[in-house]
């Protein structure tokens, strides 16, 4: 077990290693004069040659590449180009926004899908039909289109919610709970239509097997057998599949966080990228990394916790 | 189940906790008082340290907030004491005297005297800042404690209204070392960053410095600047009253920031057109014949651009001299009406009568403009040859140069910052280094002269221009602010950003 874990935290750190050379021969190729960017229209060429030499572009890629990754692993991910926060701080500050958002929003998919997954396939019928049917809307409905819409109704127009900006736990539940609401609806929307669907046809799956009707042979009641067993068994794969969702709110979060205006990292994403803001990409690129291989550890975790017969080797 | 049952009872709480937050929140909202100011911005400082990063244009407030300048423009424009309480010439304008008002400190304690002044001047001057170049060759002293010298080698006339922006903002020379100046400024301005409650490059709080010099002057108690990229988004702050002002910077938007009974403030500070740079014909041989530039200026409806770009918000015009200036001529503005027939006569009388291509640059941001500039010039004869030099090339190519004519919003300055942007024979918009031996005395003039001979000269200077056909502007552009029911504005006339001076509670 130990030996598993540490085993996949060391090869996560080759695929961090890997991905940060490639992120920052991707930026390079796509960047543009940095300096002049920094700098806009009003900067002579003097002023952008002495900036780009302050910020090292002038060396050889590699030297960069170099001399970023053994202050890296030192903790030092050095400072924004374009507004000279210390990246660490950048990162670290709105990874709990995002992870507000995203964990919020993998939370209430979770629960939701396999409570509408579970009724679809117990109940089949109309409630099957209905369930399916909001399953396949809420999977063709961009998350972006339903967070607009969630703005101009739950915020401008009712007032109940924030439209724009984010309140930190820590200053203000209520404003904090005003200011997240709305994203993880917008978030969650898509995540539930797929997970349901996954949830669904599980369940269908192994109540068709031979140890449920043992079980319902032994007088099991239906609700026992369901939650006791059937999920059990129908939750690995259910698992597997919002860990994917999980890495793929990150994503969407990106678009949702700019529509709300909120600090968290898929706003910093946009603005970086674009900007060629390459300090702060990498430490996002990282970021991204180790949770995508941490989640990814937990949930191989929380499989073999859930079902035995999945062995750790 | 007992899991179910805590869930139900979180989800009743958080329930609760809205309704709680929804009444809470409407009360405490409070714009008209002189509590808090909120504003919106387009774009957040890149760096607080003036030596790297600054600005004025659409980041002034967070400056201002800060930071105090020498002088200080008023909402009409002129410049008016602030830091320096006088400020004067000597005889061949080469020598500039400021005296101090005595007795500022900077919020960290240190006095603000004339050796922090010099300090402060040289930072800016040998950094990196967009406009560190205006002050490159200017020396700094301080004479005593209220006085400092700026000498020069020959006269600037920008110098005064540059000393009212970005090169005249001081900040504290004891703050230089600070491993953190890039992100918590140390100024003498009317607030104080709270660095714990911001959140650099989104959210800027700042507190009313209490011991500020001008108390007067400052009208709210905090000030929340919140940096929105997103228009939309920016209408949903203004719709669900999350701010007090707004900057708007998409006009196809006023409609419905007026509708949510905003107030519209608008000034004109950028033109839009295109930059015939080639002027000398090294690179495309055709546009050295003013002939040519005259017949490019004709080939454009630019009412009709005006329209479909900007919706109709900016005027039209065919000089690259601001409204506000004493060049001005509004009659310039009917020299090349729109005549596609007269045009490709004047091509032909050129010796192009079946016209030829131009290589331009285009940005996918901007589409619709470069199609509707190569639709226009085809209808003259000239096919326009479009490369896309990629993100974050655009100016660095126009400026190699790589082009002979590109299409260009450029900000339109007082006049001797205007010349020396793009006019002038080492200005950063003059790539080609293009020079006219008129153009050179009437520059020379503008420098050296009296204010009466500079006035003429300058006027001179750009009927010459416009005549020359040096650019072929389409219109000024609307710079648009919003402002709620609960507060005031005077909208400065050049800047993009207002002044943080020029709001005010209403009643």
């Amino acid at each position: 077990m130990l030996a598993f874990i540490v085993r996949r935290l060391l090869s996560g750190v080759v695929l961090i290693a890997v991905i940060s050379f490639l992120a920052f021969t991707l930026l390079y190729a796509a960047g543009g004069d940095i300096a002049r960017r920094i700098l806009g229209e009003n900067a002579t060429a003097e002023t952008v040659a002495k900036k780009t030499a302050e910020l090292g572009l002038n060396r050889p890629l590699l030297a960069q590449y170099g001399d970023w990754l053994s202050s890296a692993v030192t903790g030092n991910l050095g400072r924004s180009w374009f507004n000279g926060e210390l990246v660490s701080v950048s990162v670290s500050g709105r990874l709990s926004v995002t992870l507000s958002i995203v964990v919020g929003a993998t939370l209430v998919s979770a629960i939701l899908s396999i409570l509408l997954g579970v009724l679809a396939a117990r109940r089949g019928g109309v409630i099957d039909a209905g369930v399916q049917f909001l399953s396949l809307v809420g999977f063709a409905v961009p998350g972006f289109l339903i967070a607009l819409l969630l703005v101009l109704v739950f915020a401008v127009n009712l007032g109940w919610f924030k439209a724009t900006g984010y309140t930190p736990l820590t200053t203000s539940f209520s404003g904090w709970v005003a200011s997240v609401v709305l994203p993880i609806v917008a978030l969650s929307i898509g995540a539930i239509a797929t997970v349901a669907q996954q949830v669904r046809g599980s369940v269908i799956d192994a109540t068709s097997r031979d140890y449920v009707r043992t079980l319902r042979a032994r007088g099991l009641s239906e609700n026992s057998v369901i939650y006791r067993h059937v999920l059990r068994n129908a939750g690995g794969p259910a698992l597997a599949v919002l860990a994917v969702q999980f890495v793929g709110l990150l994503g969407g979060a990106v678009i949702v966080e700019q529509i709300f205006a909120i600090p968290g990292m898929g706003q910093l994403s946009v603005r970086a990228t674009t900007q060629g803001d390459i300090p702060v990409v990498m430490g996002l690129v990282i970021a991204f990394a180790i949770i995508v291989v941490v989640v990814n550890l937990l949930i191989d975790l929380a499989q073999a916790a859930l079902n035995p017969k999945v062995r750790l080797s | 189940m007992f899991r179910w049952k805590a869930t139900a009872a979180l989800a009743v709480a958080a329930a609760l906790v809205l309704t709680g937050c929804s009444g809470g929140g409407s009360g405490s909202e409070g714009s008209g008082s002189a509590d808090r100011l909120t504003l919106t911005a387009i774009a957040s400082p890149t760096s607080y340290d003036i030596g790297a990063g600054a600005e004025y244009g659409n980041r002034s407030p967070f400056f201002q907030a800060v930071f105090d300048t020498l002088l200080q423009k008023d909402s009409k424009g002129e410049i008016q004491p602030w830091l320096a309480t006088a400020w004067e010439y000597n005889d061949d304008k080469t020598v500039l005297t400021l005296t101090l008002k005595d007795g500022v400190t900077f919020t960290d304690g240190t006095p603000l005297d004339a050796s922090a002044v010099v300090a402060s001047l040289e930072r800016f001057r040998d950094g990196t800042s967009p406009q560190a170049a205006t002050l490159a060759g200017k020396e700094f002293a301080a004479v005593d404690a209220t006085t400092v010298t700026i000498t020069q080698t020959a006269p600037d006339p920008s110098l005064v209204n540059l000393l009212s922006i970005a090169p005249g903002l001081i900040e504290a020379p004891s703050s230089f070392g600070n491993a953190d100046v890039a992100t918590n400024p140390i100024g003498s301005g009317p607030y104080i960053l709270d660095t714990a409650s911001s959140v650099t490059g989104t959210t800027y709080n700042y507190t009313a410095n209490p011991d500020y010099w001008n108390k007067d002057a400052v009208k709210y108690q905090n000030l929340t600047i919140n940096v929105l990229e997103d228009p939309t988004a920016t209408l949903n702050a203004i719709r669900a009253g999350e701010a007090n002002g707004a900057k708007i910077a998409d006009n196809n938007t006023i409609s419905e920031v007026e509708g949510a009974g905003w107030t519209i403030e608008s000034n004109e500070l950028d033109f839009q057109g295109l930059l015939l740079l080639d002027r000398a014909g090294t690179m495309a041989p055709q546009l050295a014949d003013v002939k040519v530039r005259q017949a490019i200026n004709m080939a454009f409806d630019r009412e009709a651009l005006l329209q479909s770009l900007q919706t109709g918000y900016g005027t039209v015009t065919e000089q690259v001299f601001p409204k506000t200036s004493v060049a001005y001529d509004e009659s310039l503005d009917s020299t090349y009406p729109y005549d596609p027939a007269a045009a490709k006569k004047l091509l032909a009388d050129a010796g192009y009568p079946n016209g030829f291509t131009l290589n331009m640059m285009s940005t996918p941001a901007f589409q619709q403009t470069f199609d509707l500039v190569a639709q226009q010039l085809s209808d003259i004869g000239i096919t326009v040859n479009y490369t896309d030099p990629g993100t974050g090339n655009f100016i660095t190519d126009m400026l190699a140069p790589k082009y002979p004519a590109t299409w260009m919003a450029l900000e339109q300055n007082p006049d001797w910052q205007l010349i020396n942007f793009m006019i002038a024979p080492d200005a950063t918009f003059n790539p080609f280094k293009y020079e006219d031996p008129k153009v050179d005395a009437l520059i020379s003039t503008i420098q050296t002269g009296s204010q009466a001979e500079s006035d003429t000269a300058v006027k001179e200077l750009n009927t010459y221009l416009v005549d020359q056909a040096w650019f072929a502007p389409f219109f000024r552009v609307q710079g648009t602010f919003a402002t709620d029911a609960n507060t005031n504005l005077e909208f400065w006339p050049t800047n993009a950003y207002p002044s943080i001076f020029d709001f005010s509670p209403k009643n």
